[in-house]
């Protein structure tokens, strides 16, 4: 007798292949461990393609990537890598972000075109925070070759949005990321980030990144280390409020793929460290450009069924 | 094995008893399955159901595995400001069943005018939508293919043999493959038999799909207990998650 290679999920009601899902799993966790970012834009395309439900396959990813974020962040906190002050912030204005952000995407389906709003600031934030990246850390390796040519030029660039987060009150240091701020700021862009992610439905690791290292000024590998401390809350929250609301989590494949990423997740860790922050940030630029135009292909091309159950993207 | 015999044959006997009073168009068709019921286990990755019984002599058959029929909402994609596609417009169908498996022993269009009315076409022309102003000739051939992409929608021959002939009966054998996207739920096992284009006798059975074992026991977790089912899928996963992490870092350190 052969050893059986496909298992039935419970809640998806089909059957996967147990080494395609773990194999999946590996590559997600891989890049959330160098990128600091949970996957879920990656895994939850994927594990559609494979027959897993979209609701289905959100649901039990966002149940995954707590194992592999919490695999993940004990990495760097090894490493040194996490801001826990900074985390903490930043994720209790995320839920409240998210909870805001649930209304307005509720307020926007009432008035109709939803979809179509959805899209379009998924594709242009992409295209913007994907660009500014690219571009900017594609300056920052110039200039790293040819040395003290435009020094002075970095504190007059940062000097308005400067000033007036200067002018914030409480200010306070956080020794990880080595900078001085009032917590109000990290509040409000938790805020943002998770009323963006609530519209969009995705766990907002790609905007939190980018926010972290040009508007918080954090060192990219203390970036990757926050954030991933940051989403294990936020998906441990979606986890528990997708399996009593919607009963969409499948634990079984979520268990097959925690497995497989939380093992990617610690290889990640280590080669993220090899790689140097400019190096990182241009590689997560472009998988998010990336991203970017498959959306953009997929709003453009004519799909091959004219019908979809509701519930999916 | 043996007990399965057993119980089929038991229940082709009580069935005959059954049928014979009722005469009809049951009366000189009779079928019994293996197995009974489908159960979905760990490991279940689709199935197959083995039909076996006679017909009139001289008619073509047609198998028909199908769940109940229903009410499912859907988006239908389509281009907004003609440019970008997307999901605009609700649509509800009505009779929509999640399986529809069709096997016969000749392809149904080679069946005289009923043929094509016992396949895919026959289903597609009983179900309904809302708004009644959609465009049902471009609609309904999307939902087929949909399905069928699914796997769970199919009309092929192929699967149907006919056997010997004797006492103006007809014996076949039959055997359907089941998709492992198969929902726990009850279906229906149909045969007709077609002569010269038109039915001359048809007889259905019950087949009830059904978790067992871990399957079971999960989808009632999640379902009768889904706060702690979350809680506890959580509280999984970060052990989980620690343990490897934990591993990896004493192996990292040697």
């Amino acid at each position: 007798m052969s050893i059986p290679m496909e298992l039935y999920l419970p809640i998806a009601g089909n059957s996967v292949n147990i080494v395609a899902v773990f194999g999946l799993g590996g590559v997600v966790g891989l890049l959330s461990g160098i990128f600091g970012v949970g996957g879920g834009f990656l895994m939850t395309p994927l594990l559609i393609m494979m027959g897993i439900p979209p609701t289905i396959a959100a649901a039990s990813d966002s149940n995954q990537i707590v194992g592999a974020s919490t695999s993940g962040t004990l990495a760097h906190l090894k490493l040194g890598n996490v801001d826990v002050k900074m985390g903490v912030l930043l994720l209790v204005g995320g839920v409240l972000g998210g909870s805001v952000g649930v209304q307005v995407i509720k307020l926007l389906r009432a008035m109709g075109n939803a979809d179509f709003l959805i899209n379009i600031t998924y594709v242009l934030m992409l295209g913007l925070v994907g660009g500014y990246m690219f571009i900017e850390s594609l300056q920052a390796m110039r200039k790293a070759k040819a040395p003290a040519k435009q020094e002075p030029e970095k504190h007059v660039k940062s000097s308005a949005f400067g000033r007036m987060v200067g002018m914030l009150p409480w200010q306070m240091d956080f020794e990880r990321s080595g900078v001085r701020m009032s917590p109000i700021l990290p509040l409000l862009l938790g805020g943002l980030v998770g009323i963006l992610s609530a519209i969009m439905g995705v766990g907002g690791g790609f905007i939190m990144v980018p926010v972290m290292v040009y508007l918080l000024r954090m060192p990219m590998h203390v970036v990757v280390g926050t954030s991933l401390f940051q989403i294990l809350f936020t998906c441990v929250n979606v986890t528990v409020m997708q399996a009593s609301t919607n009963h969409t989590v499948d634990f079984v494949l979520a268990l097959i793929l925690l497995v497989g990423s939380s093992l990617g997740a610690q290889i990640g860790a280590v080669a993220g460290k090899k790689l140097g922050g400019e190096q990182l940030k241009i590689l997560l630029a472009s998988l998010v450009l990336v991203m970017m135009f498959k959306i953009l292909y997929e709003l453009l091309a004519r799909p091959d069924v004219l019908l979809a159950y509701i519930g999916g993207h | 094995m043996k007990r399965v015999i057993s119980l089929r044959s038991f229940l082709l006997l009580s069935f005959l008893l059954l049928a014979r009073p009722c005469a009809g168009l049951a009366a000189n068709l009779d079928f019994g399955l293996a197995p009974q019921n489908i159960t979905i286990s760990t490991f279940y990755n689709g199935t197959s159901v083995t039909i076996d019984g006679a017909a009139p002599e001289g008619s073509q058959l047609v198998v028909r595995f199908s769940g109940l029929p229903e009410k499912i909402a859907m988006k239908q994609k389509g281009k907004a400001f003609g440019l970008l596609w997307m999901n605009m417009n609700t649509l509800h169908f009505d009779g929509v069943p999640k399986v529809f498996l069709v096997e016969s022993s000749v392809p149904l269009k080679d069946l005289g005018a009923v043929g094509p009315t016992l396949g895919l076409e026959g289903l597609t022309d009983k179900v309904g939508i809302e708004p009644a102003t959609a465009d049902r000739a471009m609609l309904l051939p999307e939902l087929v293919k949909l399905k069928k992409s699914e796997g769970l929608y199919r009309e092929q021959t192929g699967a149907v043999t006919l056997g010997e002939t004797a006492n103006g009966l007809q014996k076949f054998s039959a055997r359907l493959a089941i998709p492992s996207r198969l929902s726990p739920g009850d279906y229906t096992v149909e045969v007709i038999a077609v002569k010269d284009g038109i039915i001359v006798a048809q007889s259905s059975q019950p087949l009830q799909a059904k978790m067992v074992g871990i399957p079971a026991l999960m989808a009632d977790l999640a379902f009768n207990h889904a706060v702690w089912y979350g809680v506890l899928a959580s509280i999984i996963a970060i052990v989980a998650g620690l343990g490897i992490g934990l591993v990896f870092q004493s192996k990292g350190a040697h």
